[in-house]
């Protein structure tokens, strides 16, 4: 075989490759109560999805079969991306005085643009079962990060498949772009200590920088001091996120939606964390 | 030799161009999303158009139907319409047959795995405290959690889906306030063999006693020695300025000097972006 046939070969082989991931799709079947609710706020905004695919770098070849032409579909995996996006644009109440941090923190953390918060990055989708995201620094010079999310967030019959778990999975992986960018190692068990140790029960541990409300001014989740004192994990984004969406986000927000984000972040703060556990969100009154 | 090691070099470089070359321009085949329907209509019209505070009736001769409907109507309710749902639920829990459909409702949503329905279901079935609804609630959190399914970072995600609706549902057996189920509570509090619903009963407890120094106190005893932290956890709920939470976390926080993260570690850096994403459009007015 010469050069010109090992290259045809390969290309071949990585263009079908390519096909098989994009033709592969997670379960379609149906979508969350909260899904659903959040959707019935909007009843599918054609201005935003068409702001959404920009602002988080979305490739139409990533996301055929997944709604990239139904976008109406609320079953589909690209309806379902930009529904979490849409809760995490929108729906925050940003009060000062009570939210951990405000619109401008999550929105950066999550969106495709460079910013303080992260070199740009583009949001991919994959088949895998065995994760929620994960974030993949770019290797070609020229190239950007990716933030792939994956079937649990899509899947209906799986916890997380709803709006603000998603949006969350956005804060954890853009959290990891983060780490990148300002060259902090979180650990070598995909980007997180390895455990169970401490207080954490799994097997992808982080740390709690517990910081008090006010202390960050909107916009400013990025800063850090290099300490313990001033700094944020990504598991620790992602409780404080979910929290805002249960405590803190606009009237309209359905209670689904809320109850949905206290859920997993509680059960986050009690089982991610060395240090733990973090903050417990919501209230205890059942309804 | 040498220009083997050339031919080598030269092949592997084209290669390598030939790849770069095929990730980018996957990365700039870009065409626009599209839908059949789509809405022109901005949200905020869309929810002003919503009525609130209209909730399906709920009657014993079509139980199921009509609590299938209340459920679905209460996902979607917003906090204004908690005191409306509350009157409801009130009315509703002196009708046995209507408490027997949440409780079955509740299952089938479990079932087809939508949690977020299952959740609503439960929280609705707390607040209606009765003691057939309590009942059906601790033989929820007593079911065995999964031991097979799928791992996602070491946790079984059947187990962690199961163990967070057991966390609501506990939830709901405190809110009873009543020392039979209490009793529950606090035996739960530690022996749950999830961390999620043992964290969820130590807070449920404690909230419900006012987070006396008393309740604390009492419930002490159950719970694991080495989750006696979980009875100083700081608690942030809606409403709460940052004085009143700021002032939890400094207490807690000097109580428990351990859990004080160390600092973080550096790595190589890695050199800057060559083509930056500049993207700053505003999202459309809502």
């Amino acid at each position: 075989m010469n050069l010109k046939q090992g290259i045809a070969l390969m290309s071949s082989v990585l263009a079908f490759g390519l096909a098989t991931e994009a033709g592969a799709v997670c379960t379609q079947t149906a979508a969350s109560q909260a899904d659903r609710d959040l959707w019935n706020t909007h009843g599918c905004w054609q201005d935003f999805f068409l702001w959404q695919y920009k602002a988080y770098g979305l490739r139409s070849g990533d996301w055929s079969n997944r709604g990239w032409n139904a976008a109406c579909n609320v079953n589909l995996e690209f309806p379902k991306h930009w529904n979490a996006s849409y809760l995490l644009t929108y729906g925050m109440e940003d009060d000062w005085n009570q939210s951990f941090h405000g619109t401008e923190d999550y929105r950066a953390t999550a969106e495709a643009r460079s910013s303080n918060f992260h070199d740009s990055l583009y949001h991919s989708i994959t088949d895998r079962t065995d994760v929620f995201g994960t974030f993949t620094p770019r290797f070609w010079p020229w190239d950007t990060d990716r933030v792939e999310t994956a079937c649990p967030l899509y899947n209906p019959n799986v916890s997380n498949s709803n709006p603000g778990s998603r949006a969350g999975d956005y804060m954890h992986e853009g959290w990891h772009a983060y780490f990148d960018k300002y060259n902090f190692d979180n650990g070598n068990t995909g980007g997180h200590r390895p455990g169970p140790q401490g207080a954490c029960t799994i097997n992808g541990c982080d740390y709690f920088y517990f910081h008090g409300i006010s202390k960050y001014p909107f916009g400013a989740m990025w800063e850090n001091n290099g300490t313990a004192s001033k700094f944020h994990s990504p598991n620790q984004v992602q409780v404080e996120f979910l929290c805002d969406v249960a405590d803190q986000s606009h009237w309209w927000i359905p209670l689904s939606v809320r109850q949905t984000a206290a859920s997993d972040a509680n059960a986050r703060a009690a089982s991610r964390f060395i240090n733990g556990p973090g903050y417990t969100c919501g209230s205890p009154r059942p309804w | 030799m040498q220009r083997n090691t050339r031919r080598v070099l030269s092949r592997a470089g084209t290669l390598v161009v030939t790849l770069g070359l095929m990730s980018g321009s996957a990365a700039v085949a870009q065409d626009k999303p599209t839908s059949e329907n789509p809405s022109n209509i901005p949200p905020s019209r869309v929810i002003a158009g919503r009525p609130l505070h209209s909730p399906p009736k709920m009657n014993a001769a079509d139980a199921r139907k009509s609590v299938n409907a209340f459920i679905t109507w209460a996902g979607e309710s917003v906090v204004e319409e908690q005191s409306t749902a509350r009157r409801a639920l009130a009315s509703a829990a002196k009708q046995p047959e209507l408490v027997q459909a949440f409780m079955e409702e509740i299952l089938a949503a479990h079932e087809s795995g939508d949690t977020s329905r299952a959740l609503v279901g439960l929280g609705l079935l707390g607040e209606m405290r009765t003691y057939d609804g309590a009942k059906f609630l601790v033989e929820f959190v007593r079911k065995p959690l999964p031991t097979k399914g799928t791992v996602i970072e070491g946790e079984l995600q059947e187990e962690a889906q199961q163990a967070r609706l057991q966390a609501k549902a506990i939830a709901g057996v405190a809110y009873l306030r009543n020392e039979e189920f209490d009793r529950e509570v606090a035996y739960q509090a530690g022996n749950h063999p999830s961390v999620i619903v043992r964290a969820e009963a130590i807070s449920a407890y404690l909230w419900n006693r006012g987070d006396s120094l008393e309740a604390r106190k009492a419930l002490e005893p159950f719970v694991r020695k080495e989750e006696r932290l979980y009875l100083d956890r700081v608690r942030r709920v809606t409403g709460e300025g940052a004085d009143a939470f700021n002032r939890k976390l400094t207490a807690y926080l000097k109580a428990h000097p351990e859990v004080q993260a160390p600092d973080p570690v550096r790595k190589d850096p890695r050199p800057p972006e060559e083509k930056p994403n500049t993207f700053d459009e505003t999202p459309p007015k809502f």
